[in-house]
């Protein structure tokens, strides 16, 4: 193999452009990586195939990277994995919740749990709107970070978190929490 | 700038629950949500969102044993060896998260208070709709014996079911106003103790049933509803007894049911 991301050291010896320690960064962000894409996903197995197909894009991308803000770069590269897996899946078991007042029997049954009923929102969002939530939310970066990552204009961003946002609390409000009247 | 028209637009309000709200701005918001409570509750609930959001993730950013490999090797191994070093993955990602979780329990650091109280209130309220459920299922589909003692000996019942839960005073909550006569009721474990369960019948002969039992917690949650193959149960707990009425019929008319059963056992 003459050259390229395959090579088990992590000397670069000037075969490519990215710095020596590229593996090394990479592998520091990993805990950060892991955590963005297990908030991306539904199950942990999920979180970790996603992962690792964001790491194999990187490394096989290396000779991309403009050498500037490595984090912002994987992670939008992460954020376009998700939204293309997702799309691929064609949307299956995803339900918009604006043509579902309530959430599915089989589901409810099974999440009695504050916890779960916050899985089960954040998984009816959009993948836009959900990597949008989790970027700032999780991950911590300003709206206009965002923006610049997932090339949209700032107001995008903006009305992306603000339908998130809408669509966690009509959910988490939603009827299968009941409020009784006390007697009085 | 004009001082007395402040103009605070959604974004801002986004960018305050944030935190990303520039700090001159700061002052002016607070002001603002002191003026405004309808947007200071938003705020608020979408801060407690983003706490619970990130207590759910932020232990997800660990190290692994298999992260080196993932990053040196990965270009080079096959189809195959991907597909067992996933595996690998996995079961270690599980082990970390079992062992996460047992740290969590160990320090009790595992999520914010707010957010582990409700969980171990609820373990108890978990297994209730699905026992309902199954009592509802099993009983009120018996047509000649769905009860052990009959609405002809309803103060009988009560002292008897009362006296093997250890319940002073426990209530047979009348329905006759939304229609549902009392048909009987019988004793039945639930999690493990002796607990009650009501069986009720309209004029068309539906049934449904509420089920009482005692929680251990000395909790009280919110309302909660369940549903399951067109069977649905309102459910909750209110001291140290936990409620449960479901049936076949309307989610309407159930909680009109659940409505009226909580007005008579807690009063």
């Amino acid at each position: 193999m003459p050259h390229g991301p395959d090579r088990t050291g992590n000397g670069a010896v000037g075969t490519s452009p990215a710095p020596d320690s590229f593996e090394a960064e990479v592998l520091a962000l990993l805990p950060s990586l892991r955590r963005y894409s297990r908030s991306l996903t539904r199950s942990d197995a999920d979180g970790e195939d996603l992962l690792q197909d964001c790491v194999e894009k990187i490394l096989t991308r290396r000779n991309q990277w403009r050498g500037l803000n490595l984090r912002g770069w994987v992670l939008t590269i992460m954020t376009n994995l998700y939204r293309n897996g997702r799309r691929r899946q064609g949307g299956r078991s995803f339900v918009d919740i604006d043509d579902n007042d309530h959430l599915p029997a089989a589901e409810i049954d099974d999440d009695p749990l504050q916890r779960s009923r916050l899985e089960l929102a954040l998984n009816s969002l959009s993948e836009d709107y959900r990597a949008v939530l989790m970027l700032v939310v999780v991950e911590g970066h300003s709206y206009q970070d965002v923006a610049e990552m997932l090339n949209v204009p700032i107001g995008t961003v903006m009305s992306r978190l603000s339908r998130a946002r809408q669509k966690m609390t009509s959910l988490l409000n939603a009827d299968n929490v009941v409020t009784l009247r006390r007697p009085r | 700038m004009n001082e007395h028209k402040p103009t605070v637009t959604e974004a801002d309000l986004h960018a305050f629950a944030d935190g990303l709200l520039p700090p001159e701005r700061q002052a002016e918001l607070e002001a603002w949500l002191i003026e405004n409570p309808q947007d200071a509750a938003a705020v608020a609930a979408w801060q407690a969102q983003n706490d619970e959001i990130r207590a759910m993730f932020s232990p997800y950013a660990i190290s692994m044993d298999s992260d080196k490999n993932l990053v040196l090797k990965i270009g080079k191994t096959s189809i195959g060896q991907r597909e067992v070093q996933k595996r690998n993955r996995l079961m270690m990602m599980l082990a970390a998260s079992v062992a996460l979780f047992l740290a969590g329990i160990a320090t009790g650091r595992f999520a914010p208070d707010l957010f582990a109280r409700p969980e171990l209130q609820l373990t108890a309220i978990e297994a209730l709709p699905q026992q309902a459920h199954s009592a509802f299922v099993v009983y009120a589909s018996d047509v000649r014996h769905p009860v052990e003692v009959g609405a002809d000996q309803e103060a009988h019942l009560a002292t008897w079911l009362g006296k093997r839960m250890n319940v002073a005073g426990l209530k047979v909550p009348s329905l006759q106003k939304l229609g549902f006569q009392l048909v009987g009721g019988r004793l039945l474990p639930i999690n493990g103790t002796p607990g009650a369960l009501f069986m009720y019948e309209n004029a068309t002969g539906q049934r449904l049933t509420v089920l009482v039992g005692r929680n251990s917690g000395n909790t009280t949650t919110s309302f909660r509803f369940a549903s399951d193959n067109a069977v649905e149960t309102f459910y909750w707990i209110d001291g140290d007894l936990g409620y449960a009425v479901t049936g076949e019929i309307s989610r309407d008319m159930l909680q009109q049911v659940a409505d009226e059963c909580y007005k008579q056992f807690s009063s």
